[in-house]
């Protein structure tokens, strides 16, 4: 005997507020894979440059802010089993981000730390508030709630606590706020937003949509709520440390707990793969569970920055870190995902009214497979290239990779503006 | 595929619709993927009630599998009302893949 339920499933969020997240997270990404290849020589110098800041913060808020931003206005309300609360303040956000982006990049690029700076981090900030609001609200509303929502709203908090540190950090250049310098706070306001925002937000949310991709009857709810508990202790320690200081011991904490973040976190997919229903894996999902491996590449490095290269010239180790974190398993699960959650929006959007009325074309083949993999293929290797580039400081390799990474951008732009001008084709 | 009705021609008659709605994640059609429970129909109200299940309650694609669900019955049945209810009770398990689908999913 069934029990008969709602016949009101969960209410999409509507296509017009989530799109323009993906498409200027698109082109974004082309845009800093153009600023590094005509700023190759950036990557040889002190980390503290005005390119690499504009690199960096292209890539940290352009494309995987934005990218995230969308795609949560969209999965959100799927996770607290709800409906968001107002599309006006995800415009709001969209609109503010879209603003304050630019504005930030282009005075970082310049090293000019004036108005434009402060304006820019202002729309920034007034977008987070604008996101967590409307989320905040949407929980209310909803009274449900679960570890993928409460790690997805955590992480917001985070992001929060990240761009108004980058903030008060872009006054404290024309006006000295803090006892030291903005340059001293770079790694603070860096790890804030690396582990709090990007980490925690990958990782709750990828520990639903992965499983869920591969048909998996693998559920472990407790585990989940371990790797809460540890990426939040890992920032917290962070925090302390960074604030009170600390020997190589205490240091190496955090870095600790990220550590048994990511075996708890590859475990529990790798458990999921192995429960799956759907034998054959599409390249989407693949990319995104070697994400999960890339999150290993900056721990290595870091803890190498900490035990060996610390007495060295560390520099260029420096450099990788951020580069393999912000070109590695942040853009690799942003490449997998585009491709299984933009088809969907963009075929519901098309196809809702149609469906069941005849053979409709599946969301999959809204984007050319072939340039996916041309896509996957000029990734890996501009990562690769551009990451041996950045250690022996050698201009022909970095160049190489940059002009790969620009490839890769250019075929991502391809694939995902076809899905988004996708016109109905029912058979 | 075992699905629930009081009147098996009627019920086969919406299935042959129901068979063109796709789950577009899965790629496989909601009655081999097992999701319809039942099918009833009242004569006196002409009315047809469509118990269904989604394969999480996370499903992004809910809305739209439920709304391609009515419009596939309407066309069958133009001059009844239609009344597509999910529900999570039992929830789906892969044993209610039908043996195509099965086959479908290990290709």
């Amino acid at each position: 005997m069934f029990t008969a339920g709602t016949n009101s499933p969960i209410k999409n969020t509507d296509y017009r507020v989530v799109l323009p997240f993906y498409a200027y997270a698109a082109l974004s990404f082309l845009v800093a894979t153009l600023l590094i290849s005509f700023n190759v020589d950036s990557f040889t110098q002190h980390h503290f440059n005005g390119k690499t800041l504009a690199i960096t913060h292209t890539m940290a808020l352009g494309w995987g802010t934005m990218m995230i931003l969308g795609a949560s206005h969209q999965l959100f309300p799927v996770l607290i089993k709800g409906k968001l609360h107002s599309i006006h303040l995800a415009h709001i956000s969209f609109i503010s981000s879209a603003l304050g982006i630019p504005m930030l990049v282009y005075a970082f690029y310049n090293l000019n730390f004036g108005l434009m700076a402060d304006f820019g981090a202002v729309f920034i900030n007034f977008a987070v508030i604008s996101y967590l609001i409307n989320l905040t609200i949407s929980i209310v509303k909803s009274k449900k709630t679960n570890v993928h929502a409460v790690s997805a709203f955590t992480a917001v908090i985070w992001l929060l606590v990240t761009t108004f540190v980058g903030l008060l950090l872009v006054c404290n250049f024309q006006t000295p706020i803090f006892s030291k310098s903005s340059v001293y706070y770079l790694s603070l306001h860096a790890h804030l937003g690396i582990i709090g925002w990007f980490l925690l937000m990958i990782v709750g949310v990828g520990a639903r949509l992965i499983p869920m991709f591969l048909i998996s009857k693998y559920e472990n709810t407790k585990i989940l709520w371990w790797i809460y508990g540890l990426i939040n202790t890992g920032l917290i320690t962070f925090i302390i440390t960074f604030t009170l200081g600390a020997n190589i011991v205490f240091s190496l904490m955090p870095i600790g707990f990220i550590l048994a973040t990511l075996i708890l976190f590859s475990r529990y997919i790798y458990k999921a793969y192995r429960l799956r229903i759907r034998k054959k894996i599409d390249g989407q999902v693949k990319i995104s569970m070697v994400s999960v491996a890339l999150i290993g590449i900056p721990l290595v490095v870091i803890t190498g920055i900490i035990l060996i290269f610390s007495s060295l010239g560390h520099q260029q180790f420096v450099m990788l870190y951020g580069f393999t974190i912000f070109f590695g398993f942040i853009t690799a699960i942003i490449l997998g995902m585009t491709f299984k959650t933009l088809p969907f929006i963009v075929w519901n959007k098309v196809y809702h009214h149609i469906a069941g009325l005849g053979k409709t074309p599946n969301p999959k083949e809204l984007f050319k497979s072939k340039i996916f993999v041309a896509n996957v293929i000029s990734y890996f290797l501009g990562f690769t290239i551009l990451s041996f580039g950045i250690i022996n400081t050698n201009t022909i390799t970095l160049n190489i990779g940059a002009i790969l990474l620009v490839i890769n951008a250019v075929f991502y732009n391809i694939n995902v503006f076809t899905i988004l001008f996708h016109q109905p084709k029912l058979q | 595929m075992n699905v629930t009705t009081n009147n098996e021609l009627k019920s086969t008659i919406g299935l042959s619709g129901l068979y063109y709605v796709m789950d577009p994640e899965i790629g496989l059609n909601i009655v081999d993927l097992g999701l319809i429970y039942e099918i009833q129909f009242d004569e006196d109200k002409h009315l047809i009630t469509v118990i269904m299940t989604l394969t999480t309650q996370f499903c992004p694609m809910g809305e739209s599998i439920v709304d391609a669900t009515t419009q596939a019955m309407q066309e069958r049945f133009q001059d009844y009302e239609i009344n597509v209810k999910l529900t999570f009770n039992p929830p789906w398990n892969p044993d209610m893949i039908s043996e195509e689908g099965n086959e479908f999913l290990n290709a």
